[in-house]
């Protein structure tokens, strides 16, 4: 049973949810881009594999960033129960678990680049490792962003359905950025 | 919830005092025309942004084409016009290749990508589906801004002192990445990198709001198989575009780190400008990939669009519904798919694995079967049909042709055996330039020619429009077709000049004819822009629906409105092809009238298996017979 | 949605009196320039001479255009008013017109075939390409019986329905059978196409490990632009090499070869390929700096050349030079090798010569080759040895300190 729009719908959220979804695959298909490229170059040649392990900074961030989808979750549920002090502090929260996720990831560079692994080597794959994560971190700056909007809107007594819809935005994103890290990270294990 | 529902009605409210009345809307100059968030506006932005950038591309083709056939002469004209870049009149071979590189850009791209799509996508979407407008109308404003910025950059190329990118519209490195290799790899490269991304940025944004659109904003009773094949094929190209062009993006970014920061993603062991660069282990092969796996669907995007168009038109002036709706748009769906499996056809010669050529080769030559499809299915729409040649339809039927003549050269160069002797040369040229581009312009042209009364409100003259088509489509084929020869006689393509292999000097006579076919259908488009500007302005006004169609845009009123629909949003009722219906007065019924108001003409599958339907109309059918007996 | 209020006859002068100024910047710029170039005066009389000539022209092409029209359009109005049913029937003239390019294009087609066809390559000069020639060919006859076929019937479709107010369109939404058909056989033909195409690519690039030990080798290597070819020599090997050494050796290293390798020395510096008929070749490609293509035409031989990955083709002459004279009729013909990669300003002109001749002569001609490693480079090489030498011994002896 199909079921057609209302002509009401015309300036609710639905479809601008989907945008937002939309975007997420053309965004997962850019690091898909980017990890086949990985392996087109890694391809079967043993000189070009990935030779340096993984620091141990990226499992602290892996803890970090799902701590802060735990508590991104629960902020929206806390906004869902009206009680908007707590989806505050569940927000505040989950900037600051960013926050330190995006150090910890910078933290990583700084042991990768000790171990001697720049990002101008001559071996493109640990140069890949740098652009995955470079790139993963603006994206974590954009869903850091979009948290922002959501706690604005949260002082700003807007109405509730934009408090929720903003909310459910920041999610949805904030978990793809999340998935997506654990995603690039297996495949840099997998890879080393 | 309450707060929803208030939400809501309070939206509807707003709607409902908009569009009964104009004077409310504050509308500057600035957001009425510029940054406009009305699909229909935007539409007009992209068209007249395309065309201009259509001329531009043009231009630059007469220019080498000039240089091509009169390579020992010398144009002062040139030097007084180009400067630097044409030292005594005559072309400077790296201008030469900035030249095609650009051309090759703004044609595959800002044209053909942004200025087909962009236009008509935005303004059929909301109009054919019963949309007041689109998802995100912001977005599609920035969409079209971008697009606009890009354009500014990759045009401001042409006057710094390096000169614009010259390494081919493909851009392979190493050529692309080493400033020393050629003057257009330095800062004109760079300002393609930046114009690009824009223009994917640009690109996704609008492909984006397209699929949503599409999906969730259709009106009563335009279930998907309902939606005219131009909007399948728009939505299908959204999805293309979303699915392909994050790919580019990929590919270019690595490309600027290796311009600007030192990697080696692209670049080992050169030895350049007598000395050797530390990169090492890179593979230009890579690039290779990325680019065509965004490449190859790139011209599908290029040309689904203009299919659709042409579906559209031909069934309208053919008066027959489109023979094999249901086959067109699976056989879209196919192309679709399959577009994202054959971009290796493109590296047969690159040093790519052999066994994977022949992998690529089967499925390449797979795709030519919905081609085919497409085609038997635009004869067999026109057979028995009674054609009313508009400017339109010329270019509608033009488009077929090119598309038959340049997809049986696809044959040739799918096939990886084959290939190793045309790749690279002119066969290439000719081919992608009767499939792609002359197909896709005319899908466009006749897009602009079929849907000016609904953008602008006034009809097109369309004896301009007859002479237009004609000079085009015979001078596209004059230009085109030789090629087919020079490249089977091994001339290569991006070449300044024939004059330095004895063997190919036999095609300079060839040369000078094709320019001048080149120039003749140049001015051609003097025709066709005279009818533009003209009519957009002292053109005869339109009635609601010019040519009889039966899709909803032509329901809506001729001046435009926001929002579309001045009342409520029509409903649809049945297939958008209900051309020459048996039993039915008009020779075209719209979407938007019910199957109760056409008894007699119904057929059993209008029904789609209602059994209630099909009860009502049994009885009607037995009520009529006795009267008619009586 | 009035534009058009913005556009008046000031507006319009306006414009124009820009554009005017413009164009006229134009020109003095483009006079100050010449005369600071110091060209001659004829030329500079002579460009916008030319100029004005041609918009005149264009002008006048215009004018008569627009009178045709106006004379066609009293010529409707008239007959309306005459009373006759219709006027001018455009639908009819352009059925017609569709009908006139089926048959003019048909014989331009036709005209192509055979003459342009005439100046298309000659019959390969390569075993393999024979193979390709004729795949060739049966793909061109299917296409080309497509190509005639699909343009009458969609040109004949267009003028015989063409619009006609009595009548009424055949209303036929879809026919499954026959589109059953026309999904299958083209499914049919392609398939036979493709096998044909896979076996022969197959051969082509698919070559036994004892097919390549027995061919001639031959290293070509690209650079902007020019080509640099050596054959393997004695051990028919091309010896190592190394893109840092480029250039080292006092200069004379010009492909990096690496020296210590033995099979370096035998190598040959050749000015011209040359190859017996009947022998396999092999192609081995690289590039020093961006990407080029190793194109011979005559051989149906094509393959990119890869800075930083050895790229390789393989094939056996089957024509020499002078047969190939005999069969184009031309006594100056020659083979060559070319550039089919865009690699800079000077792509279009990478030409390098290529012969096949005898067993024989071709014996003769190798001999009289000179090997690659000249004796000052093994002078120079020998010089860097020794110094480095020296180093090593310097460092022990700190290190020992
Ligand atoms: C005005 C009519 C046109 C003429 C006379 C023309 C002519 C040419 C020629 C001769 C070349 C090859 C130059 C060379 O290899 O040295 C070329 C390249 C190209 N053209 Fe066109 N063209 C026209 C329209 C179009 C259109 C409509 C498209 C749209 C797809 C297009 C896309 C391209 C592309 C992609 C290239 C390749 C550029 C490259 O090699 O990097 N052209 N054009
Ligand atoms: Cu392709
Ligand atoms: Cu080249």
């Amino acid at each position: 049973m199909p079921t057609y729009p209302q002509e009401t719908d015309r300036y609710s959220l639905q479809p601008k949810k989907f945008i937002v979804w939309l975007f997420m695959i053309s965004s997962f298909i850019f690091f898909a881009g980017l990890t086949s490229g990985f392996i087109v170059y890694s391809g079967d040649n043993l000189a070009k594999q990935l030779n340096v392990k993984m620091p141990d900074a990226f499992i602290y961030s892996t803890i970090l960033v799902i701590a802060s989808s735990i508590s991104l979750q629960w902020a929206y549920i806390q906004t869902k129960r009206l009680n908007f002090a707590k989806q505050r502090l569940g927000l505040w929260l989950t900037i600051a678990l960013g926050v330190a996720f995006t150090c910890s990831q910078l933290y990583g560079w700084m042991v990768l680049t000790g171990l001697g692994a720049f990002f101008t080597s001559s071996n493109a794959s640990i140069s890949f490792v740098y652009v995955f994560t470079l790139f993963h971190i603006l994206h974590i700056i954009a869903g850091l962003i979009l948290i922002i909007g959501s706690i604005i809107s949260s002082y700003k007594a807007v109405p509730n359905v934009l408090n929720i819809f903003r909310m459910e935005i920041s999610i949805v994103f904030w978990h793809f950025v999340d998935i997506l890290w654990i995603y690039l990270y297996v495949f840099l294990l997998l890879n080393q | 919830m309450a707060t929803l529902t208030l939400n809501d009605t309070h939206t509807a409210h707003h709607d409902h005092a908009a569009h009964g009345d104009h004077g409310h809307h504050k509308e500057t100059f600035l957001t009425k025309y510029v940054f406009s968030q009305d699909h229909k506006m935007i539409a007009k932005q992209f068209l007249i942004t395309g065309i201009f950038m259509g001329v531009v591309a043009m231009t630059l083709s007469i220019l080498f084409r000039i240089q091509l056939a009169y390579p020992d002469e010398s144009f002062p004209l040139l030097e007084m016009l180009l400067g630097k870049f044409a030292p005594e009149g005559r072309l400077d071979p790296n201008f030469y290749l900035s030249l095609v590189t650009i051309h090759g850009t703004i044609m595959v791209f800002f044209v053909l990508t942004a200025g087909l799509s962009g236009t008509f996508s935005n303004l059929l979407i909301p109009l054919q589906l019963g949309a007041r407008d689109m998802a995100s109308p912001f977005m599609n404003m920035l969409s079209y801004w971008f697009f606009a910025i890009a354009s500014a950059i990759m045009l401001a190329t042409f006057f710094i002192e390096t000169g614009p990118a010259s390494s081919g519209w493909t851009i392979y490195p190493p050529l692309s990445a080493l400033p020393k290799a050629m003057p257009g790899s330095g800062l004109g490269m760079t300002m393609w990198l930046i114009s690009m991304v824009l223009f994917v940025a640009s690109s996704l944004m609008g492909g984006i709001n397209y699929v949503s659109t599409v999906l969730n904003m259709r009106t009563k009773g335009m279930d998907l198989w309902k939606m005219p094949l131009t909007i399948w094929a728009f939505f299908l190209t959204a999805i293309v575009g979303i699915l392909s062009f994050p790919v580019l993006v990929a590919a270019v970014v690595l490309l600027i780190f290796d311009r600007s920061f030192g990697t080696s993603f692209y670049l080992s062991d050169i030895y350049i400008a007598g000395q050797a660069l530390p990169n090492e282990g890179g593979s230009p092969v890579l690039w290779q990939h990325l680019f065509w796996f965004l490449g190859h669907p790139e011209v599908y995007i290029v040309l689904m669009p203009a299919l659709g168009i042409t579906s559209e038109v031909i069934a309208t002036n053919a008066r027959k519904p489109i023979f094999g709706y249901h086959a067109m748009v699976y056989s879209l769906i196919g192309i679709t798919i399959l577009s994202f499996i054959v971009w290796g056809h493109h590296m047969f010669v690159t040093g790519m694995n052999p066994f994977l050529g022949g992998v690529f080769m089967i499925t390449t030559l797979v795709i030519a079967v919905p081609s085919a499809v497409k085609t038997f299915n635009y004869l067999a729409t026109l057979w028995r049909g009674n054609i009313r040649f508009t400017p339109a339809m010329l270019f509608a039927i033009g488009l077929v042709s090119f598309f038959i003549s340049g997809g049986l050269t696809g044959i040739f160069l799918g096939n990886a055996a084959l290939d190793i002797n045309l790749h690279d040369t002119y066969f290439v040229v000719a081919h992608f330039h009767l499939v792609m581009g002359s197909a896709a312009i005319f899908g466009m042209l006749s897009g602009i020619y079929h849907w000016f009364p609904k953008m602008f409100g006034k009809m097109m003259d369309a004896k301009l429009g007859y002479l237009h088509f004609w000079l085009t489509f015979i001078s596209a084929y004059l230009v085109f077709f030789p090629m087919h020869f020079m490249g089977l006689d091994g001339v290569p393509r991006r070449y300044y000049a024939f004059t330095e292999f004895e063997s190919m000097s036999e095609w300079l006579s060839v040369n000078k004819f094709i320019t001048w076919a080149a120039i003749l259908g140049a001015v051609a488009q003097v025709a066709f822009l005279y009818n533009f500007v003209y009519s957009i302005f002292w053109g005869k006004k339109t009635v609601q629906n010019p040519w009889e169609s039966t899709t909803l845009e032509w329901t809506t009123p001729v001046e435009h409105l926001h929002g579309n629909w001045p009342g409520e949003i029509p409903t649809v009722y049945r297939w958008p092809y209900d051309y020459s219906k048996p039993g039915a007065d008009a020779d075209f019924i719209p979407q938007t009238t019910p199957l109760s108001e056409t008894m007699s003409s119904n057929l059993p599958h209008d029904f789609e298996g209602n059994e209630e339907s099909e009860r009502i109309q049994l009885d009607w059918e037995k009520q009529n017979k006795k009267e008619l007996v009586k | 949605m009035k534009i058009s209020k913005y556009i008046n006859t000031k507006s319009v002068f306006a414009l124009i009196a820009i554009i005017g100024l413009f164009v006229n910047n134009l020109f003095a710029q483009a006079a100050a320039t010449a005369t600071t170039a110091v060209v001659d005066p004829e030329k500079n009389a002579y460009v916008p001479k030319m100029v004005t000539y041609y918009l005149l022209l264009f002008l006048l092409v215009c004018i008569v255009i627009a009178l045709i029209g106006k004379i066609l359009s009293v010529y409707d109005l008239t007959k309306k008013v005459q009373g006759a049913k219709e006027g001018f029937s455009w639908d009819k003239f352009n059925g017609i017109l569709f009908l006139l390019f089926l048959v003019v294009g048909l014989y331009g087609a036709y005209w192509s075939y055979t003459v342009q066809g005439a100046q298309i390559l000659p019959e390969s000069a390569s075993e393999h390409g024979v193979k390709i020639d004729e795949m060739f060919n049966v793909t061109l006859i299917i296409t080309t019986i497509v190509f005639v076929v699909t343009h009458i019937l969609l040109f004949v479709f267009s003028y015989k329905y063409s619009y006609n107010k009595k009548k009424r369109a055949h209303f036929i939404p879809h026919n499954d059978t026959l589109e059953k058909y026309w999904t299958v056989i083209p499914a049919i033909v392609l398939t036979i196409l493709v096998l044909l195409g896979f076996f022969t690519w197959r051969d082509i690039t698919n070559i036994s490990q004892d097919g390549i030990r027995n061919a001639i080798h031959i290293e070509v290597t690209g650079h902007q632009f020019a080509w640099e070819v050596r054959y393997g020599g004695k051990d028919n090997v091309n010896g190592r090499k190394n893109y840092k050494l480029i250039g080292n050796l006092g200069g004379l290293n010009s492909l990096g070869l690496d020296l210590s390798d033995k099979s370096n020395y035998d190598d040959l510096t050749v000015s011209e390929i040359v190859l017996p008929i009947g022998k396999p070749v092999r192609f081995t490609l690289g590039s020093k700096d961006v990407l080029h293509s190793f194109y011979m035409p005559h051989f149906r031989a094509q393959m990119n050349c890869v800075p930083g990955m050895a790229t390789s083709f393989q094939f056996t002459p089957r024509l020499t030079t002078a047969d190939m004279r005999d069969k184009v009729n031309d006594p100056n013909f020659n083979y060559f090798l070319l550039c089919a990669k865009i690699c800079g300003g000077s792509h279009y002109n990478m030409k390098f010569a290529v012969k096949v001749v005898s067993q024989k002569e071709y014996d003769k001609w190798l001999a009289e080759q000179k090997p690659l490693v000249t004796a000052a480079m093994i002078k120079s090489y020998q010089e860097s040895l020794a110094q480095k030498d020296t180093k090593v011994a310097d460092n022990k002896i700190a290190l020992n300190n």
